[in-house]
């Protein structure tokens, strides 16, 4: 493996001269473990929204320091990163989730559409309604499975007859995969589901008030590794029609479904870049470690 | 020895073993306590259980029994004539021995068999006290020295003790579980008697009710009703008015609490709520009496509504104030219990707050919250100080809150308050009453928990 130092490394901002000085390299011409700097393409070429000097802090807890990042459109981003490195925190601030955690602070610009989503005339609801989110454990609400994927569209009014509800509801369960098992049970609790199923239901549920970008936040951690090949076939079907955040503990996950891929590191994003590129050759120590295994 | 020093003497004999047995152990393992099965101090606990239950056991038993017994001996002794007697005067006869014994008035002239008869009572006394006494203590101290030899390196006194405390607290919970049977069957015994007098069918469906009894023939307007359907009219109206007052203020403020409301703002207000569960409903009630009917009345008359000074509204009120914790602190425990992730779900898919808890929320705690709504009503059906102070004492079968009407407990409390005999339906009517009134808040409960159980299955 060869490396230059001139032509190797893709430093954020660098042309937009916010990048000052070379980082630090170690022998094997990764940057060093000491460099919290962010390393590789952080822009997208076509983003959805982007985020620009985003910190968090829970109280005195400086959870997210200074992260930059461009959602792109119809693209599946994954966060990785061990335990506690602010991936979730992350996701969480596109569409304030945050908001009900006491003591959390959220700074930065988190644009999409042209606006500021933390702007104070930001209507939270619409948001939203925009950015879904599936969540770690599947949590559908003890409705029958129906009631679960029409909850949204009837809160937000999207539909005005009853056949436009029925309408929604069949085709967010076809387009999660859902559609063919439980057809003849649609009246029968979401809670009796099995854990695959509830998260396909979950699912489901969030795209059936027809969001732009779908959060997921671990949605495979609860599953076993049949549901997640499931899911993740679905994850891969979605992003014709939407843009993904996925946080993910899977490594290999990661490299399956996802184009981009960041990764977090103690509050800090340390790299981003094609997903391929980051799983066959990180340039940051810090990254090779983390995918090699040698921690987290 | 008399039997509080015998009680005593028994508790310094298992002191004393409990410090022989635990020196015991160290002599058999010359000192090293590392070598017993337990610690030194369960061989001594060990000692003093075998000095001093069995010793105890023995002593209730004795004097459980030994009254019958001594009287049995007295009564065989007594002349033919005396035990020819009918039951009834025989016992009279009894109580006068006993009286004579204890020093107290006797009923009539002493003759010279009741003497003879109290002496002879004095003199199996002092055997029985005797005899106690040396079987007593004996069985302590072989108690006590069994457990001694027992002690060896590898004797598990621990497992023994552990045991015995396991029965210990069988005991006590079985304690508990027999007096509520024995409340139950002696109102049903009393209320029995009342349905030999007054058929079950005109006490359940009857409509009036005044239970004046003549006690001569020739007294005037005093036939007798007990129709219990005016009563429990009453209590239902008074209840209905205090749930309407209860749950929405109760349920509204616990959704406040559990969902809006800062952890200072929590911190406060929930004490200050529950500080009205402590007040005593003796004050509740002349509040209502004193308070709240007089201004009922007041602003009815400006109305013009002819409002009595004893209305079911006024009692009904305060009694749902006085329930309002009870609604508001089950249901902010139910509410809390919805998982987050509920919350989160609902959310996140850019519901308001309020949706969230009108259609997430509250369906979800529903069935903990109709647990917590019934355990109030059976509660209020039971209550029993403010409508004694609050309501009237006057049968009226009306479904007007501005009346004066009456519960279940103000009869049961003006039945038995004062001199009373106990072989009049007027009395008994009072247990049937309360055997009636257990049995509907009894079901009320069964309902709650059977309700509150299925929602503890509603997630995972």
């Amino acid at each position: 493996m060869t490396f230059q130092i001139d032509s190797g490394i893709d430093l954020p901002g660098q042309e937009l001269g916010l990048v000052s000085k070379m980082p630090a390299v170690e022998n094997n011409g990764k940057v060093s473990r000491d460099d919290r700097k962010t390393v590789g393409d952080i822009t997208h070429a076509d983003p959805r929204m982007t985020c620009r000097d985003v910190h968090v802090w829970y109280g005195d807890k400086h959870a997210l320091n200074d992260v930059d990042l461009d959602i792109g459109k119809n693209e599946v981003i994954a966060m990785i990163g061990p335990s506690g490195c602010g991936k979730s925190t992350f996701i969480r601030c596109l569409n304030r989730m945050n908001d009900s955690i006491d003591g959390c602070r959220v700074s930065g610009d988190l644009i999409m559409d042209g606006q500021d989503i933390y702007d104070r005339k930001m209507d939270v609801v619409l948001l939203r309604a925009m950015v879904g989110m599936v969540f770690q454990k599947p949590n559908p609400f003890p409705k029958s499975i129906f009631e679960n994927v029409a909850y949204g569209p009837r809160i937000h009014g999207l539909a005005a007859a009853k056949t436009d509800i029925e309408e929604i509801v069949v085709t967010s369960l076809q387009k999660a995969g859902l559609w063919d098992e439980v057809k003849d049970y649609l009246d029968q609790p979401g809670t009796g589901l099995s854990g695959g199923q509830q998260q396909r239901l979950c699912i489901a549920r969030a795209i059936a008030v027809n969001p732009e970008v779908v959060l997921m936040d671990e949605p495979c951690s609860a599953l076993d590794p049949i549901a997640t090949a499931r899911i993740e076939e679905l994850i891969d079907e979605l992003r014709e029609h939407y843009t993904i955040a996925i946080v993910t503990h899977s490594m290999q996950q990661a490299a399956r479904v996802s184009q981009r891929t960041a990764y977090f590191h103690l509050g800090d994003l340390i790299e981003v870049g094609e997903t391929d590129q980051i799983f066959t050759n990180p340039k940051h120590q810090l990254t090779e470690d983390y995918i090699t295994g040698r921690f987290g | 020895m008399s039997t509080t020093a015998l009680i005593f003497t028994l508790v310094l004999l298992a002191g004393f073993s409990f410090w022989l047995g635990r020196k015991r152990s160290f002599a058999v393992v010359n000192g090293d306590a590392w070598k017993l099965h337990s610690l030194p101090n369960y061989y001594g606990y060990y000692t003093a259980i075998w000095c001093g239950i069995p010793a105890l056991m023995i002593t209730a038993m004795w004097l459980f029994f030994e009254n019958t017994i001594i009287t049995h001996l007295v009564v065989v002794d007594l002349p033919e004539e005396i035990r020819s007697l009918s039951p009834d005067r025989l016992n009279l006869v009894v109580n006068d021995i006993r009286n004579l014994v204890s020093g107290n008035i006797v009923s009539s002239d002493v003759d010279p068999a009741m003497r003879a008869a109290a002496d002879h009572y004095i003199h199996l006394q002092a055997i029985s006290q005797a005899a106690l006494t040396v079987l007593v203590l004996a069985i302590a101290i072989s108690g006590a020295l069994l457990a001694l030899r027992a002690i060896r390196q590898e004797k598990r006194a621990r497992n023994a003790v552990e045991r015995i405390v396991m029965i210990f607290l069988l005991a006590s919970s079985t304690i508990a579980i027999f007096t509520t049977l024995g409340i139950v069957l002696s109102v049903l015994f009393e209320a029995i008697r009342f349905f030999e007098t007054v058929p079950l069918t005109s006490f359940l469906f009857g409509l009036e009710w005044s239970p004046q009894m003549a006690i001569r023939e020739d007294q005037v307007g005093s036939s007798g009703a007990f129709g219990a359907i005016p009563l429990f009219a009453g209590t239902l109206l008074i209840s209905f008015i205090a749930m309407l007052v209860a749950v929405p203020i109760g349920l509204l403020s616990a959704i406040y609490l559990a969902e809006y409301a800062s952890k200072r703002v929590r911190a406060m207000a929930k004490p200050l709520l529950e500080i009205l569960a402590g007040i005593p409903t003796v004050v509740y009630g002349f509040f209502a009496a004193l308070t709240v009917a007089p201004f009922i009345r007041d602003s009815g008359g400006l109305l013009g509504l002819d409002v009595s000074s004893e209305s079911a509204l006024a009692a009904g009120l305060v009694m749902g104030i006085m329930i309002i914790p009870f609604v508001s602190s089950l249901s902010d425990d139910v509410i809390n219990a919805v998982p987050q992730a509920m919350r989160d779900g609902s959310e996140g898919l850019g519901a308001t707050k309020s949706e969230t808890i009108k259609k997430v929320i509250i369906p979800a705690a529903l069935p903990g919250i109709v647990g917590g709504i019934l355990l109030a009503v059976s509660r209020a059906i039971g209550e029993t100080m403010i409508v004694v102070m609050a309501a009237g004492l006057s049968a009226n079968l009306t479904a007007n809150p501005l009346e004066a009407v009456t519960t279940v407990t103000v009869q049961i409390v003006t039945l038995l308050v004062g001199d009373q005999e106990f072989d009049s339906p007027k009395t008994l009517a009072a247990f049937a009453l309360g055997l009636l009134l257990f049995v509907v808040t009894l079901i009320l409960n069964i309902i709650a928990l059977h309700v509150v159980r299925k929602y503890r299955e509603q997630y995972e």
